[in-house]
């Protein structure tokens, strides 16, 4: 979601939320050497209050799975779970006295650190990229049709090299009494010997793993000379289709880089939610032990 | 006469092939070469069909056509005769809380539509035409039917079912290609329109409803009946403007062209009609036509037509009314096209919707809630597809990117979707849901809903039985709702549905935008 000034009420309260929590730590937190802050009247409303926010955030993934309830927006609901998310790190570490403590207690201040640290990660992935999509990628697809335009580009390559080197036929009828045009394509297929050699040894490999490393068509400044130089290997009537396959070459530049993007801006979802629910679930253990015991 | 042919024919047995001997037996097929008929023996076999037998069902794709030889059939449409309706909101508390429409059939008579176009007779692949209220008719020696299908591979537009013990001939297309050049086919192919369908067809175009029988019967026989090979020009824009022309058969493009390019206005199919406009208004044609399949028209000269309009005033007034508001709408258009690429021109065309769902490209995270939100709202369905026409960093998806070239319309067996005035799509009631223009569609917008209907259970006559319907929908916008179920599902706030006029005034560059916020 991109941080803009629709979030400043939620900004506002968050910070106020955190201010009043710190004036109230340093009225009522305990001298060092006298025990831990958790178990005191404040400390357990701290933890009370920073759970409670921590599992609004985790709310969000079920928000989701109903999408059209009318239960609030899913924006709203979004925004909750980044102002809120957040400031269940200050408020916790007030319950804590900023101590981690050990065994359950540090495990669960070292997974709220990283749930928090991982959201901003994301927030701010999520604030920057769809810009740098937008800007980057003019010819973006869904993501789930990336498999299906590049198999649709391999072909369209694959017809274009067949067509220039004669190994389609033309308009006219092979079986026709039209000579020259029978001709024409095998004079073609001589002339355009370098195209195909071109097809075979780099453009179908790179299309067909367009992600692998080393390859020049992968880059756009290395791909425009590899180009310009098969256009002086080629007689100006292949030129219209060397200027298709470095159309076809950019596309998929810029699937590969969509993919990569999409991975960036969703990826960190995968460390993200499983510690998060990690956190949910321990910090419930917690809170029931350290109630009852 | 054809009794008469049959007797000296000995009947083979079902999927048989023809002998070629056989079929020069018959008058039809007189005029055709025996080495032709011989070099494709297989290429005609004969079927019989019991009483009750299916022989075609509609939406299935085929690439044949049938010769009634004798017996009878139906010709019915099983669908339901209605569109998807989804403003059926839920009552009660929870029913609303979860905001899902619960999509249902409705026919005109219930729910009126913007553009619906109100015909009387639904347009079959076969000689005779199906009436709107009850869209059942009978076929009978010597008809044929399936042509569309055998010619263009169009699916079956219709049900045909044997009413007695039947025996046909089904043919493939070079057989039938063949077979529609022979003058004694021809002969009788047009006989059997002008006898049982031509009535039909003028009465269908609403401002010659008001002729009488006698006129129809004079027009009968006077009125020509032309092919045209695919891609043959029918008339140019700007010729001068001579005759009428109703399609019997196969798809005419209607175009226009503008400094920017071709705009296809229309794809018309049987039971449309073409040719009036330059007749009445300035004597000139303002729009090219041009056959797009096989196609065939008929012809109503211009001296006919012109008795016809001096006869009914009703008519006149109803065609001039027609005309002026064509002409209008064209000079418009003619008007914002002189003035802006058609593509922006067509870009433009999308602020004539009441209102867009727009996805803002720099917040949306490419997360498909709002594909998701869509799909639960109506019945698992999306009818919303994150691609679409991109102005600045908005993307628009709307239920019709009102194309230059509207590919849906191509191959609609039953001519069910057409252009609205705004040039969006809608899907007519006769909709026998076989998918073709969700196929056709490049976009994606045009989804097939399914529905649970009654249909007539063949196996036991006069019952019915239940099936699964589907029938061709687009987006609506849930304008029913004060937010759409994409647009409240959008966590990151890039979905909106906006008034276009304000929202893309200034990135169109016709005026300052009032507000530069959605409305949701």
């Amino acid at each position: 979601m991109r941080i803009d000034r629709t979030h400043r009420g939620w900004l506002i309260a968050s910070v106020a939320i955190a201010c009043v929590s710190l004036l109230l730590y340093l009225r009522y937190r305990l001298p060092p050497g006298e025990g831990s802050m958790g178990g005191t009247a404040m400390g357990l409303w701290f933890g009370s209050v920073g759970f409670a926010f921590m599992i609004f955030a985790a709310a969000l993934g079920a928000r989701k799975r109903v999408p059209v309830y009318r239960i609030g927006r899913a924006q709203t609901w979004m925004r909750g779970h980044l102002w809120l998310g957040l400031v269940s790190l200050p408020v916790i570490l007030f319950h804590s006295g900023f101590r981690f403590g050990h065994g359950l207690t540090a495990w669960l201040m070292a997974l709220l650190i990283i749930v928090v640290a991982s959201g901003l990660f994301g927030a701010a992935l999520q604030h920057y990229m769809p810009r740098a999509i937008t800007r980057d990628v003019p010819m973006e697809t869904i993501y789930d049709e990336i498999g299906h335009v590049r198999a649709q580009l391999l072909e369209e390559a694959e017809g274009l090299i067949r067509q220039a080197t004669g190994g389609e036929k033309t308009a006219s009828d092979p079986g026709g009494a039209d000579a020259a045009a029978v001709k024409a394509p095998v004079a073609v297929a001589e002339e355009s010997a370098p195209l195909r050699t071109f097809y075979e040894q780099e453009l179908k490999p790179y299309l067909e793993k367009p992600g692998a490393r080393g390859v020049r068509l992968g880059d756009a400044a290395k791909a425009r000379v590899a180009f310009t130089y098969l256009r002086t290997l080629l007689p100006p009537a292949l030129h219209a289709t060397i200027e298709d396959l470095e159309g076809i070459c950019e596309e998929e530049r810029q699937l590969t880089l969509q993919s990569q993007m999409h991975m960036w801006l969703h990826g960190w979802l995968l460390l993200h939610i499983p510690i998060s629910l990690a956190l949910i679930l321990l910090g419930a253990v917690h809170a029931v032990m350290a109630l009852r015991y | 006469m054809l009794f008469e042919e049959l007797k000296n024919i000995e009947r083979q047995p079902d999927g048989t092939p023809v002998a070629a001997e056989d079929l020069l037996r018959l008058l039809v097929f007189k005029d055709i070469s025996p080495q032709f008929l011989k070099k494709n023996a297989n290429a005609t076999v004969w079927r019989h069909f019991r009483r009750g037998d299916i022989v075609c069902r509609e939406g299935e794709f085929g690439s044949t056509a049938f010769y009634i030889l004798d017996g009878k059939a139906s010709v019915a449409l099983a669908a339901p005769i209605a569109h998807v309706n989804a403003k059926g909101r839920p009552s009660g508390f929870l029913a609303r809380l979860t905001s899902k429409f619960t999509s249902r059939l409705a026919a005109r008579q219930e729910d009126s539509r913007e553009d619906e176009v109100d015909r009387r007779s639904i347009p079959i692949d076969a000689p005779v035409d199906l009436a709107y209220d009850h869209p059942v008719a009978e076929l009978g020696p010597g008809e044929l039917f399936g042509e569309m299908t055998c010619m263009n591979y169009y699916p079956r537009s219709a049900t045909v079912r044997a009413e007695t013990d039947c025996t046909m001939l089904e043919m493939l297309r070079n057989v039938l290609d063949v077979l529609q050049k022979s003058k004694a086919f021809r002969a009788q192919l047009d006989e059997t329109y002008r006898r049982r369908a031509l009535d039909s067809h003028l009465r269908d175009v609403p401002i010659f409803r008001g002729l009488r029988q006698d006129f129809v019967d004079h027009l009968r026989d006077r009125v020509e009946l032309l092919r045209f090979a695919p891609g043959q020009v029918i008339c140019k824009q700007g010729d001068p403007a001579d005759s009428f022309y109703l399609v019997r058969l196969g798809f005419v493009k209607v175009s226009e062209n503008y400094p920017g390019g071709e705009l296809v206005l229309a794809y018309l199919s049987r039971g449309d009609y073409f040719g009036e406009i330059g007749l009445l208004g300035g004597g000139t044609r303002t729009a090219a036509c041009s056959a797009l399949d096989h196609v065939e028209v008929v012809r109503i000269s211009a001296e006919d037509f012109r008795d016809m309009v001096q006869r009914y005033p009703e008519v006149r007034s109803g065609l001039e009314r027609a005309a002026r508001e064509r002409q209008d709408a064209n000079q418009e258009r003619l008007r914002m096209v002189a003035s802006v690429p058609l593509e922006s021109f067509l870009a433009q065309g999308l602020m004539e919707a009441q209102s867009l769902l727009v996805l803002d490209l720099e917040k949306c995270t490419r997360c498909d809630a709002c594909v998701t939100a869509c799909a639960d709202s109506h019945d698992g369905v999306t009818r919303l597809v994150r691609e679409g026409l991109r102005f600045e960093n908005f993307l628009v998806a709307t239920s019709c990117r009102q194309c230059r070239d509207p590919l849906c319309m191509v191959g609609c067996p039953v001519g069910a979707i057409r252009r609205r005035n705004s040039l969006e799509v809608i899907i007519e009631d006769w909709c026998i849901g076989c998918g073709l223009c969700s196929k056709n569609c490049p976009y994606g917008n045009i989804n097939m809903h399914s529905f649970a209907a009654q249909a007539d259970d063949h196996e036991h006559p006069g019952h019915k039985k239940a099936v699964v319907q589907k029938k061709a929908t687009t987006c609506d916008l849930c304008t029913e709702l004060t937010e759409p179920s994409c647009v409240y599902a959008c966590p990151h706030d890039a979905a909106h549905r906006v008034e276009p006029r304000d929202f893309f005034a200034e990135s169109l560059g016709q005026r300052t935008s009032r507000s530069g916020r959605p409305r949701s």
